[in-house]
């Protein structure tokens, strides 16, 4: 250690990075660990299936099909793949209520909200992504579908239409264009966005899910709780909780492993066809609404949850003091379940 | 020792300015060529204009209708007892490919169920916004064309 300290003098870096302390009562439930944990599986499972991958359109089935079927353990480095995907998504989320129930985007926090917030849209964006990389039916028409939503944002939508496809119509364009921001552009923003997020939460520390922080100095609330040691105490309970997801994910990726459906056709859609249980709601939404309610409601609720902490500037923390704010989420969350499960059922 | 007070810009100022400027002019000659690299040249879609044959009477009887890409868009080709129609077969609300459905003589869009009039291309029922784009068809013989403008 002595001479890899002489050769880098990283020791001081490491040591601030795990000496410090976070709040007896926080209660995290390691939802954002594990999300972070889901994103290093993504990229090295990612990694893996490039190695066999093809993207063209005349090749990207077949060489789907050769590595669930054909390559070793491929079946499993894909299913794993598309759980991590799915689970990442679903952390992320649990890890955004955890915050928002906590009041843990309140005062000082707004900015580590806010790149959070652009964390989930980075994980929604390479779940979509990633989806037409198959090059299946579900793959094809849920892209259609997607992009065409894209398509009627006003103003911009043409524009943004042409961009995500590469041309009038989903075709090899689309396919390379995804590809390329799958595996390039948007592991490069999330990897970005991931240190900025860890480097506020270190600088502010974990919130304490009971005593808020008073912007007044000298009178900081939050400064007189009890801790604990972020390392070992903390991080060993992390690893507990990570080596669970991991059991778990191998689990389901064993008995439910990732399917295919018939190869890509332009000219059949399939009957009742889907997109990702993700999208159901936004899906299920234009099917009772006018195209532009059904494509604006989500852009505003999302605009709404990336300033929420610049709207709501009171100092409460407690959850039963803060019933409205309890009340609008709770609406939020059963109407998008809601949706969801009709989306899913229809 | 005070420095002599001139006229007009001072040099601080000056060389923010400059510094303000080389700044923006950097940003704009890399964004400028990144979007309209990332936005795909136009090209000419389909084969141009003309009549497509897309079938015969036989492959399309009364009461059927075929999805078949002309000039490389999907359409939708109807026989009804009215005569032969034709439609862009991409549904108006997301860009589904529409199918027939024989059972209720409708026009039907797999994803959110929006039917169409086969007789005339428009909304019967469902979210679809706007009819569906009619095409010139004719019957010559046997044979079934579909005329590209």
């Amino acid at each position: 250690m002595g001479w890899l300290e002489e050769r880098t003098g990283l020791s001081p870096v490491i040591k601030a990075s795990l000496h410090v302390r976070v709040p007896m009562a926080a209660q995290t439930f390691y939802f954002g660990g594990i999300a972070l944990v889901l994103f290093a599986v993504q990229v090295v499972t990612g990694t893996l299936l490039t190695l066999y991958y093809t993207p063209t359109t005349d090749h990207a089935y077949d060489s789907v099909l050769f590595i669930t079927s054909d390559v070793e353990f491929g079946w499993l480095i894909r299913s794993v793949h598309h759980w991590g995907a799915n689970l990442m998504v679903v952390f992320v989320v649990f890890h955004m209520l955890r915050v928002f129930f906590q009041a843990a985007y309140k005062y000082p926090r707004e900015l580590t909200w806010m790149v959070g917030v652009g964390l989930f849209g980075l994980t929604i964006f390479f779940g979509f992504t990633g989806y037409l990389l198959p090059w299946d039916q579900r793959a094809y028409w849920a892209t259609t579908v997607g992009t065409e939503i894209a398509g009627g944002v006003p103003v911009v939508g043409e524009f943004l239409l042409l961009l995500l496809r590469g041309g009038p119509d989903v075709s090899q364009a689309t396919l390379s264009r995804f590809f390329g921001i799958h595996i390039l552009v948007l592991p490069l923003l999330t990897g970005g966005a991931l240190v900025l997020h860890l480097v506020f939460v270190h600088q502010l520390g974990l919130a304490h899910p009971r005593k808020p922080k008073i912007r007044k100095p000298g009178s900081e609330a939050e400064d007189n709780v009890p801790l604990r040691p972020f390392w070992p105490n903390y991080l060993l309970d992390e690893l507990i909780a990570w080596y669970i997801l991991l059991a778990a994910m191998v689990v389901l990726a064993s008995l439910f492993p990732v399917g295919l459906e018939e190869q890509a056709d332009p000219l059949v859609t399939p009957d009742h066809i889907k997109p990702e249980w993700y999208f159901l709601g936004v899906y299920e939404l234009l099917k009772r609404v006018p195209p532009l309610i059904g494509i604006m409601a989500p852009v505003a609720v999302i605009g709404l949850i990336m300033v929420w902490p610049f709207l709501d500037r009171s100092p409460e923390v407690l959850l039963r003091r803060r019933k409205i704010v309890a009340l609008g989420a709770t609406v939020l969350i059963v109407g998008t379940i809601a949706l969801t499960y009709w989306g899913y059922n229809s | 020792m005070t420095r002599p007070e001139t006229d007009g810009i001072g040099r601080r100022r000056f060389l923010r300015y400059l510094l303000g400027f080389s700044a923006v002019s950097t940003l704009g000659m890399v964004a400028w060529p990144v979007i309209r690299f990332l936005i795909p040249p136009q090209t000419r879609a389909g084969a141009g204009e003309g009549r497509v044959l897309v079938g015969t009477i036989a492959d399309i009887p009364i009461g059927s209708a075929e999805v078949i890409p002309v000039a490389g868009k999907p359409t939708i080709v109807i026989n009804t007892a009215q005569g032969v129609k034709a439609y862009s077969a991409i549904c108006t609300h997301l860009g589904c490919i529409v199918a027939w459905d024989g059972s209720s003589q409708t026009i039907v869009c797999p994803c959110h169920d929006g039917r169409f009039n086969p007789a005339s291309g428009s909304v019967v029922s469902g979210p679809p916004p706007a009819p569906l784009p009619a095409l010139d068809a004719t019957i010559e013989g046997d044979d079934i064309f579909v005329v590209v403008n």
